[in-house]
């Protein structure tokens, strides 16, 4: 190298006068040493973790903003596109099941005609939220590899995000469900179309959605976290939960409405479907969102409050279970990835 | 005044990587409990013990897989270590590789502000620091266009510049400093040096000894995950270099070769060939002898030959001084300076009063040369290497003597310089 460089006081002159400034400011850092933390410590470290969003939420909001943008960078629609899905599959729901199959059930007036399509759209809407948020966190540590390796930072905002990134879209769809029923409630009230699509437009039930966030939040980061620590040691976790998440999606009722009075033989196994948590996750979204639905959809189902508290105790377990067992493997990861 | 004096404490860390021969193993490990043992142990990282103080600066150099980058790693919190203990004292800014985390998709200015928050610095922070950043990559109007878009010196002008804005209490940067050109490669190090200006402590590795001598106070050889040498920066690298054993035993077998196995004469009969039979260094006008010296130190080399049949063969004496990467640094020879080798044997002495090799090891061989200095009788390398020490931060070969004048006034010429000989010029 030909440039010249200035010259460097020899290693044994005294510590520059503005270091020495710094005197009071510098707090001695933790030492971090080679013991794996014991259970206790890492159960202590567990209810930080809102801190630990809170403290970096600029990493967290960049994060998130960063994963929407980068889906519809480049796109034409842009910030359509989040619109563009669920109005489209709200459309193909509304034609196929009410308009084509005519399909219905039992116990449903004639202005609840839509009631199957409208029912199942919101079904798939939350599974989607979740399981989407669920997959993609238990890859994003593995994802995100060469990150892990070069930067320090808390790697469990990286599920934590992925799965916020999951409920936004899902939000958007609860967006534009909701206006296309509080539309069609008010086209009808100003006598422009004959029937609403829904008789009764949700209002404040919906005031329970913030409650109904964090707790699918909490349950699907808990899983995704477990999946996360799982998949950096063996790559097989994320083919099988895959399949797995299919399977689980079928036993839940997304598509099917599991009541006595549509599906005649499934009382003795009610019991046994209330064990699912996400038929109780479901259960909550369709009280919020299906304020005057046909009765018989929720025929058999737990009340509101009952599937909110079912759901609620599965979130916490999981969340817990799932970071204690992601804190215990995480220092591991960087040599894992 | 009480305050923490260290930047860096690091006691006894080791790092150990499990190796598992396949996942097979790794479940039938974890689903026993660790009764069967499905992993081998590697460790890249052993016994490694410095404190650094702070607003110094130190570096580590030694060979490829030393282990230098997962020391960097275990001190900057990306992996933890094995065993021992590790403490930072102040803010830590880690640059292991430029342009980590980068999304080639946005533009670089979104790209400054993701990194910085992956960094731990706040939006408000990077804020303030943007255009600070921007004017130090001087990547101009490109800072609003994809990172996809860039050239590779763009993109690690960016990582440079996101990592040196954000004003750590320790830097740790990994091998990044021949970023860019020249220029920038100046504004870096001139960045480095405020840094260090500015009290900061400062750890980094680097292949480059000349960079660890001039930026570091400490420094740190590292050899198969072990502190093969630490302590002052010059100390260091002086070692490191008179080391690099493999070098030498390259250089020494491809000296063997050299040398004619069992020459046969022309008529059938062994030959009774000119020989080298001792060869040594002392300092200069002594008896003692001497391989560790300085630069600038007298040394002289004699040389106790014999040759069976003078009349017959004529020979010659050449000594060469070779460094240990194989650079010939000098090579003398008495058919070069008009003399010969006279009578069946002697001491031929080589006096060099005022050495001029910087640092470096250095092979001695002796060669026995016919008249005309082409063919090599005998070959014989001093058993022991020259090592050679330089207190100076002069780089190269040798240390030219030299003299400055600073004020001498000159004007410039206003006449052209000299025409050069054309390339084709006799000789050439």
């Amino acid at each position: 190298m030909s440039q010249p460089r200035a010259p460097i006081p020899a290693h044994d002159t005294p510590v520059p006068a503005a270091a020495a400034d710094l005197g009071g400011r510098h707090v001695p850092g933790p030492w971090v040493g080679s013991d794996a933390p014991s259970i206790w410590t890492l159960i202590a470290r567990v209810p930080a973790f809102p801190r630990k969003v809170l403290n970096h939420r600029d990493l967290v909001l960049s994060s998130i903003i960063r994963e929407l943008r980068a889906r519809f960078q480049g796109t034409l629609l842009g910030w359509m596109w989040p619109l563009v899905y669920p109005i489209f599959m709200f459309a193909v729901y509304y034609f196929i099941f009410a308009e084509l199959l005519q399909m219905k059930m039992p116990g449903i007036t004639d202005d609840q005609k839509p009631a199957m399509g409208i029912f199942m759209f919101v079904g798939v809407l939350i599974w989607t939220g979740f399981a989407e948020g669920m997959l993609r966190a238990g890859n994003v540590i593995v994802e995100n590899g060469n990150l892990i390796k070069k930067l320090a930072f808390p790697t469990e905002l990286l599920p934590f995000n992925v799965t916020v990134v999951g409920l936004t879209t899902m939000l958007f769809g609860v967006g534009i469900y909701l206006a296309v029923l509080w539309g069609s409630v008010g086209l009808h009230a100003v006598g422009l179309i004959e029937t609403p699509l829904w008789p009764d437009a949700p209002g404040l039930g919906l005031l329970w959605m913030p409650v109904l966030l964090l707790v699918q939040l909490m349950f699907t980061v808990g899983i995704g976290l477990l999946l996360a620590t799982m998949q950096v040691f063996l790559r097989d976790t994320m083919q099988l939960a895959s399949i797995l998440t299919l399977t689980w999606m079928f036993v839940t009722p997304v598509f099917w409405v599991a009541s006595p009075q549509v599906i005649g033989g499934i009382e003795p196994y009610m019991d046994t479907l209330a064990l699912n948590p996400a038929l109780h996750l479901l259960n909550c979204w369709r009280w919020v969102l299906m304020v005057g639905q046909p009765a018989v959809v929720f025929d058999g189902q737990p009340a509101f409050l009952e599937s909110l508290g079912t759901i609620s105790i599965w979130a916490v377990c999981l969340f817990v279970v799932g970071y204690l067992f992601f804190l215990r493997s995480q220092r591991r990861f960087a040599d894992e990835v | 005044m009480g305050a923490i004096t260290y930047g860096v404490e690091a006691e006894k860390l080791g790092k150990a990587y499990r190796l598992y021969r396949s996942p097979f193993h790794r479940v039938l490990e974890s689903v026993s409990f660790g009764k069967v043992n499905g992993h081998s142990q590697f460790w890249a990282l052993r016994d490694i013990d410095f404190k650094l103080r702070r607003g110094a600066s130190m570096g580590l150099c030694g060979a490829n897989g030393a282990g230098k980058s997962t020391l960097l790693k275990v001190l900057s919190g990306i992996t933890a270590p094995t065993e021992g203990r590790l403490r930072l004292n102040g803010r830590v800014a880690s640059l292991l590789e430029l342009g980590a985390g980068f999304h080639l998709d946005f533009s670089g200015r979104s790209n400054i502000m993701l990194n910085g928050v992956m960094m731990g610095f706040t939006r408000r922070e990077m804020m303030a620091r943007m255009d600070e950043i921007i004017d130090f990559a001087e990547l101009g109007k490109y800072i609003d266009e994809p990172v996809r878009t860039y050239s590779s010196g763009m993109g690690l002008r960016l990582g440079f510049a996101i990592a040196i804005a954000v004003d750590p209490e320790i830097l740790i940067i990994d091998e990044v400093f021949a970023v860019g050109d020249m220029y920038f490669q100046k504004k870096c190090v001139d960045r480095i040096f405020d840094f260090k200006r500015r009290g900061k402590t400062i750890l980094f590795c680097s292949h480059s000894l000349y960079d660890i001598r001039q930026l570091c106070d400490e420094a740190i050889w590292v050899r198969d995950g072990r502190s093969a040498a630490q302590g002052d920066a010059l100390y260091v690298t002086n070692e490191y270099t008179s080391y690099q054993r493999q070098h030498i035993d390259d250089a020494s077998r491809a000296l063997e070769g050299l040398i004619p196995a069992n020459t046969v004469r022309e008529d059938g009969l062994p030959a009774q060939l000119p020989k080298v039979r001792e060869a040594r260094v002392y300092k200069l006008g002594t008896d003692e002898e001497c391989y560790e010296v300085h630069c600038g130190d007298g040394i002289e080399i004699r040389v106790w030959w014999e040759n069976p049949d003078p009349e017959g063969i004529p020979i010659h004496l050449g000594i060469g001084l070779l460094r240990q990467d194989t650079t010939v640094a000098a090579g003398i020879g008495t058919q070069l300076d008009g003399l010969s080798l006279k009578g069946s044997e002697g001491c031929a002495v080589l006096r060099i009063p005022n050495l001029p090799l910087l640092a470096g090891q250095f092979l001695l061989p002796v060669v026995l040369f016919d008249e005309g200095g082409i063919h090599r009788y005998h070959e014989y390398l001093v058993p022991e290497n020259l090592f050679v020490r330089a207190f100076t931060k002069e780089v190269g070969l040798v240390r030219i003597p030299h003299e400055w004048d600073l004020e001498s006034g000159r004007p410039v010429p206003d006449h052209p310089t000299r025409p050069r000989k054309s390339a084709a010029a006799p000789g050439r």
